[in-house]
């Protein structure tokens, strides 16, 4: 296994399935790597403004939540100062290309629809996690 | 006797000499007049005597004229028609002749003159002679003929210009399909054609005279519509307008109008040409279309809103139920998670159903399947609670129901709107939920929601309030829309259907529904449908 820089993924996502699906998920690509989650984007924002020294590596962030979405919280999340470095991959259902081409606007490194299989999951995390830091 | 036979002589003398000195002078009088021609003929009318106004006027030297008949100076055919004879015959039976004509110089031009031939009598009254005095009226003559012939040009022209203006009117007057009026500088009628009688419905008798404002509604008339479209005519020569109008019976037409400015010669305004045509079906026609596009285009955003939530939504659960399957897959050995995501698999399995038939409820509810009926909103209210009924008492919930009103509605529909109302009253309850519905008539002044379709003037407000989770204010129009959710799946079920469907159903009904709430203190639905003025 290739040696990793990664240590900590924050994930935002309101399905308590689909968090206990990544969390095995990326378990699988790496045990020791940290994950945080949030089920709300509000508290996910406040948590990450207000824990200046917390700088994930990855945020995962889930697009179809109630009150605020992934497209609303995205921008917000770029605002943060010390996360301007942090890659942040949307996490969805949906496939749609011009939902791809919109946060990809809005300033998302990467896009994951939410795969079918835990193993496809996987794959793409390890695809992802690998990509060399730029 | 000598002296006085002197005397006598030198008087007689005296008198002859003055006499002679006297005819003298009258003799160079008429000699030297120049501008007519004064000369004396013998009884038989021909020349003796002639003048410088004679030799000015015809030509001839005075020897070569005296001893010839005056008949020279005529045409060849007055000659042949005898006029000289005539002329002196009138003057000798009537003491005068007087003849205007066309006279012949010696060198064969014409001039035209006007004589007068007196008769000269002897002592015995027997005629002894003409005086024959003519004058050369040519230039007047010419000057006459001229202003002749241009009368005579006009008075054709204005013949021609009347009978082509009496087509024209009539032309107008005939056409029926424009109103064609006249308007003077002050937008007074003027004139009045079939088609604007068929058009706007006065008579000829009851409209000339009156300002063409009568035509516009009260509050263009206030804006003062006519007078920008007279002013603009005045301007740029014409002005063109579309709009609704008045008829004499207060009913309304829409009408497409060109105002043109009449100018005089000199490029002032003296009027104004106003045509009108009726377009009241090309409006509705097309008022028609317009909503019929618009329709339309609703139909097709809230299919893609519904064709891009649907695909997110949908899937879902499906995926879940084969990512389970998967991990049931890989864990055969293990009972407790086999049980668990069997579970799961269940859970989101009934999600997928329920999402399925919230869809096909929510596509159902098309306003032309259903006709509205007289349907009481008491009975309907009270069929809902029925089915709420072991919820109700499983919550411990109030539910109060003031006086509720009868109204046109399609019943399935209302039914479903309760339906929705009270499960979410409710779903969204902390302690022992209080359910409120009342009744009341209000103006459409009074209608905070936000919606174009208000027609009416009255409605029935119908209030549905809990003492719920409530929600946060920014959301309150959030949530009609199709799957949107204000909580996790984990806190409160849901597809997030249900109150977009309420607001569905209130579209379908021409009314409209809007929510109030604050987070801890309830929520309020208010539903608005309007009331309708039935024609007796």
């Amino acid at each position: 296994m290739t040696e990793r820089s990664i240590q900590t993924c924050f994930v935002i996502d309101d399905d308590i399935d689909d968090l206990e699906i990544f969390a095995m998920a990326l378990q699988k690509v790496d045990d020791s790597i940290n994950l945080r989650s949030a089920s709300d984007c509000t508290l996910a924002l406040k948590e990450l403004k207000e824990n200046v020294s917390y700088v994930p590596d990855y945020i995962f962030l889930d697009i179809n939540m109630p009150k605020m979405n992934g497209l609303q919280c995205l921008p917000e999340i770029k605002k943060i100062p010390h996360l301007k470095d942090v890659k942040v991959i949307m996490y969805s259902t949906s496939s749609n290309e011009e939902l791809k081409q919109t946060t990809r606007k809005l300033g998302a490194d990467d896009f994951l629809v939410k795969p079918g299989k835990l193993g496809v999951l996987v794959n793409h995390l390890n695809r992802i996690l690998e990509k060399p830091k730029s | 006797m000598k002296q006085k036979k002197e005397g006598h002589a030198t008087t007689l003398a005296d008198t002859s000499e003055r006499l002679r000195k006297s005819e003298d002078r009258y003799h160079k009088m008429i000699e030297e007049v120049e501008d007519y021609a004064i000369i004396l003929l013998d009884e038989e009318g021909s020349i003796l005597n002639w003048n410088k106004g004679a030799e000015k006027i015809k030509g001839y030297g005075q020897s070569e004229v005296v001893g010839k008949h005056f008949s020279i100076f005529y045409l060849p055919e007055d000659r042949a028609a005898g006029m000289p004879e005539m002329l002196l015959n009138e003057a000798k039976t009537n003491g005068k002749a007087t003849y205007e004509g066309w006279r012949v110089r010696k060198d064969g031009s014409k001039f035209w003159g006007s004589i007068t031939l007196t008769a000269l009598h002897g002592q015995d009254q027997e005629v002894i002679g003409y005086s024959k005095v003519t004058r050369d009226l040519t230039e007047r003559k010419l000057a006459e003929d001229q202003l002749k012939a241009i009368a005579e040009q006009l008075r054709k022209k204005n013949e021609e210009l009347a009978l082509s203006e009496e087509r024209y009117h009539r032309m107008i007057g005939e056409v029926q399909d424009y109103s064609i009026i006249l308007l003077d500088v002050n937008g007074i009628i003027q004139n009045w054609n079939v088609g604007a009688e068929k058009i706007k419905g006065y008579r000829v008798d009851e409209i000339i005279g009156k300002s063409f404002q009568i035509f516009y509604r009260e509050e263009d008339r206030q804006r003062r519509l006519p007078q920008q479209l007279l002013a603009e005519a005045s301007k740029s020569d014409r002005s063109i307008h579309e709009g609704w109008r008045v008829r004499k019976d207060g009913s309304e037409f829409w009408g497409s109008t060109v105002i043109t400015a009449l100018h005089d010669e000199r490029g002032n305004i003296i009027g104004y040409s106003k045509v009108t045509r009726d377009l009241t079906e090309k409006k509705l026609n097309e008022d028609k279309l317009k909503e019929y596009v618009h329709e339309l285009q609703q139909r097709n955003e809230e299919l893609d809103r519904f064709a891009f939530a649907a695909s997110h939504d949908l899937q879902e659960p499906l995926r879940k139920v084969q990512t389970f399957a998967d991990l049931i897959e890989q864990n055969p050995g293990d009972p407790a998670a086999v049980t668990r995501y069997v579970n799961k698999i269940l859970t989101s399995a009934d999600r997928m159903v329920s999402l399925v038939r919230s869809v096909l409820e929510y596509s159902r509810l098309s306003k032309t399947v259903s006709m509205k009926v007289e349907t009481d909103l008491q009975q309907i209210l009270s069929d809902v609670l029925t089915d709420f009924e072991v919820q109700i008492s499983e919550k411990n919930a109030i539910v109060n129901i003031g006086p509720l009103p009868v109204i046109r509605a399609i019943p399935q529909q209302v039914t479903q709107l309760f339906s929705n109302l009270i499960g979410n009253a409710l779903k969204f309850s902390t302690g022992a939920p209080v359910i409120n519905i009342s009744a009341k008539k209000v103006s459409r002044d009074d209608i905070n929601c936000v919606s174009e379709f208000l027609f009416a003037l009255e409605y029935h407000e119908i209030k549905v309030s809990d003492n719920g989770i409530g929600f946060e204010p920014e959301y309150a129009e959030q949530i009609f829309s199709l799957f949107q959710r204000l909580h996790g799946k984990h806190e409160y079920s849901g597809t997030g259907i249900g109150l977009s469907l309420c607001k569905k159903i209130m579209d379908n009904h021409d009314g409209c529904i809007c929510a109030e709430g604050r987070p801890g203190e309830g929520a309020t639905f208010n539903m608005y449908f309007p009331i309708l003025k039935v024609p007796a």
